[in-house]
């Protein structure tokens, strides 16, 4: 792959890492209302969807894609600030972690019940083809999704009406503590997809060099008209259960330490020349330094103006204050 | 004016809609060349196409939730739940998405789709095919509840709805879908959130909707004949609903009567009274009174249903009632 490419994907992986550990650190002060997803250990998975997409596109985030709304092109003090619940932030507040919209850069927000938004996607997807353009609408879904309903309509229908819809499936292994394959009828998911005649693939998520690559390569498809297409990514989130970890040793180990995302791509970068541990350490330092200047200003930043309580409920009406 | 059925008026709005605006189109089970359960998108696809008259399988949610997402890029969706009773299957579209994503957003997304669905009982439709499901959503902030009781009102409060930026639940009551009235031909729409005055009175002010307005006018008729002189409101806006001429109408007459097919609990009869109990409290004579279905399910047999659904008699009781406080 392109050196380029490849030190581009490396540091916009770091973005989410950064982002997250940040956001993690100030959830843990009490900073951050609500609640905590992160996207530690899916950085490349992240990394490589931003790479595929382009702003007239539509993407649907999961719950730990708040890396990825920044790589889609928003400001990261914006993602940060809305996070914290503060005026500045990308829906003043009134969305929060779930759903952090944004589109100008095609970010159509989160949905925070699993799965619902699959049959959102398709809508997009079937007026960007009667409006005749060659965008399509992405989605990006946990393992866990695959047990709504809403997951079987809308591969039944992309593929019955190849609508241009792409699926990241980004299978972690768990829904919340429920491991996949104990709750669902195979746990390579993208079987589900084959058996809905689409084109469907697994790969690495944790490669990103192969993730990306193979996302590149469905987004070609999807645009000559070929229809949806489902990428399966295998990877691990570093986030165990709200009471702590909860899978065994041998795994942590393989999906945190030897099969670690920032470490494939580091191995990778050395083995072909691209940069050495010098530059590599570099990135880093300066992606921490930007992220720490969005947290700062996301806690300077005043909380939302107390009309927005009730504003935009509806289009043109109001609605009375108590 | 022409003459034509409830089905008519409303095939009518949905051909003028499609034909003022490209934007507008259609999805759902069997609208396609068969034109719908009650025949209201009949002849559409054969003008229109499969493209903008589109038929689904029995995906409920993909339905809503395709017309969600088309709607948030420009379009201007029209999707039909064969029975109301099958909205359960999409609720969380309709709420937790429809309803909420201007909201959420903070106004940088709409959701402008008009679900059509047929409602309401009378029929021997059975459990699952007969219910008035407005209290289901009365409780769901940004979203527009429509329920006309007349071709003309079903005519124009359908364009209106189309033509309004916020996700619209579009009830057809079932047993009106075969009533004749003057509709008004060409383009023209009634405006949302106002009720209407269908008949003038100065004893008791009756408030209703769908098919309950024609049962309160029909008790209405007979009222007058002993002398009381009833007025009948339509909501026509079910949510958010015309306080202003309700209140008003209830403060002239001293007395009202709140009509409303759904069961009595928790439903768009018991906001109404609350509400005048509330604001017309010093002009009361009386206690308000609400005749409502009762509080079970519609059972399949006719005689059973009957026995569940409100009627123009249990108006006039309450009428009475109302009067002799």
């Amino acid at each position: 792959m392109d050196a380029e490419l490849v030190l581009k994907l490396y540091r916009n992986m770091w973005v989410v890492r950064a982002f997250e550990q940040g956001l993690e650190r100030e959830f843990k002060k009490g900073n951050v209302p609500g609640m905590l997803h992160t996207g530690l250990g899916q950085e490349a998975v992240q990394a490589a969807i931003a790479n595929a997409l382009r702003h007239s596109d539509a993407f649907f985030p999961d719950h730990r894609a708040h890396g990825l709304l920044v790589l889609a092109g928003t400001p990261g003090q914006k993602i940060m600030a809305e996070l914290f619940g503060k005026a500045t932030g990308v829906c003043s507040g009134k969305g929060g972690s779930l759903h952090s919209a944004d589109p100008s850069v095609g970010n159509f927000g989160d949905n925070a019940v699993e799965g619902s938004m699959m049959v959102t996607a398709l809508g997009v997807a079937l007026a960007y083809k009667m409006q005749k353009r060659d965008d399509l609408a992405a989605v990006i879904i946990g393992d866990g999704t695959s047990g709504r309903g809403e997951w079987h309509e809308s591969l039944n229908l992309a593929a019955t009406w190849k609508l241009p819809v792409l699926y990241c499936c980004v299978n972690n292994g768990y829904a919340i503590s429920t491991a996949v394959g104990a709750s669902h009828a195979t746990e390579n998911l993208y079987e589900f997809a084959c058996a809905y005649k689409m084109q469907a693939v697994q790969v690495d998520g944790n490669d990103v060099v192969e993730a990306a690559r193979v996302t590149a390569e469905a987004v070609d498809w999807i645009r000559q008209g070929k229809g949806p297409f489902f990428i399966e990514y295998k990877t691990w989130r570093w986030q165990g259960i709200f009471s702590g970890e909860f899978r065994p040793e041998v795994e942590i180990r393989y999906w945190k330490e030897e099969h670690e995302p920032m470490k494939l791509a580091r191995d990778y970068m050395l083995k072909h020349g691209i940069a050495d541990e010098a530059a590599l350490a570099q990135i880093k330092a300066e992606v921490e330094a930007e992220v720490e200047q969005w947290i700062a200003f996301a806690l300077e930043s005043p909380p939302p103006d107390l009309a927005k309580a009730t504003a935009n409920v509806y289009v043109g009406w109001e609605v009375a204050p108590r | 004016m022409k003459r034509m059925t409830f089905v008519q008026a409303l095939n009518d709005a949905l051909d003028l809609l499609m034909a003022a605006d490209e934007r507008v189109f259609l999805l759902g089970e069997d609208i396609g060349h068969m034109g719908g359960d009650f025949g209201v998108t009949r002849g559409l696809f054969a003008k229109y196409g499969g493209e903008r008259v589109r038929d689904t399988p029995l995906s409920e949610a993909a339905i809503i939730g395709t017309s969600v997402g088309a709607a948030m890029v420009g379009m201007r969706p029209i999707p039909e739940i064969m029975f109301a009773d099958f909205l359960g299957t999409c609720y969380d579209q309709i709420v937790n998405n429809a309803a909420k994503m201007h909201y959420m957003f903070d106004g940088q997304f709409k959701a402008p789709i008009v679900i059509r669905t047929a409602a309401g009982g009378g029929f021997g439709g059975g459990p699952h095919h007969s219910q008035s499901v407005e209290g289901w959503f009365m409780n769901v902030p940004g979203l527009v509840i429509v329920g006309p009781s007349t071709p003309y009102d079903a005519k124009g409060l359908l364009i209106a709805s189309v033509e309004n930026d916020n996700p619209v639940l579009f009830l057809e009551h079932k047993a009106l879908y075969r009533v004749r009235g003057d509709v008004e031909e060409g383009y023209y729409s009634v405006p949302l959130r106002k009720a209407a005055r269908l008949r003038e009175g100065t004893d008791i002010t009756i408030v209703a909707s769908m098919k309950m307005t024609h049962e309160a006018l029909a008790a209405a008729e007979e009222l007058a004949v002993d002398g009381i002189s009833v007025e009948v409101i339509d909501l026509r806006t079910l949510r958010p609903w015309d306080q202003q001429t309700v209140l008003e109408a209830v403060a002239k007459t001293g007395r009202a009567v709140v009509v409303n097919e759904a069961p009595k609990m928790g439903g768009l009869g018991a906001d109404v009274s609350a509400t005048i109990a509330e604001e017309c409290f010093r002009q009361l004579k009386a206690p308000v009174q609400r005749v409502c279905g009762l509080d079970t399910p519609i059972p399949f047999s006719v005689p059973l249903e009957k026995v569940i659904l409100p009627n123009k008699d249990d108006v006039k009781t309450a009428v009475r009632a109302a009067l002799a406080d």
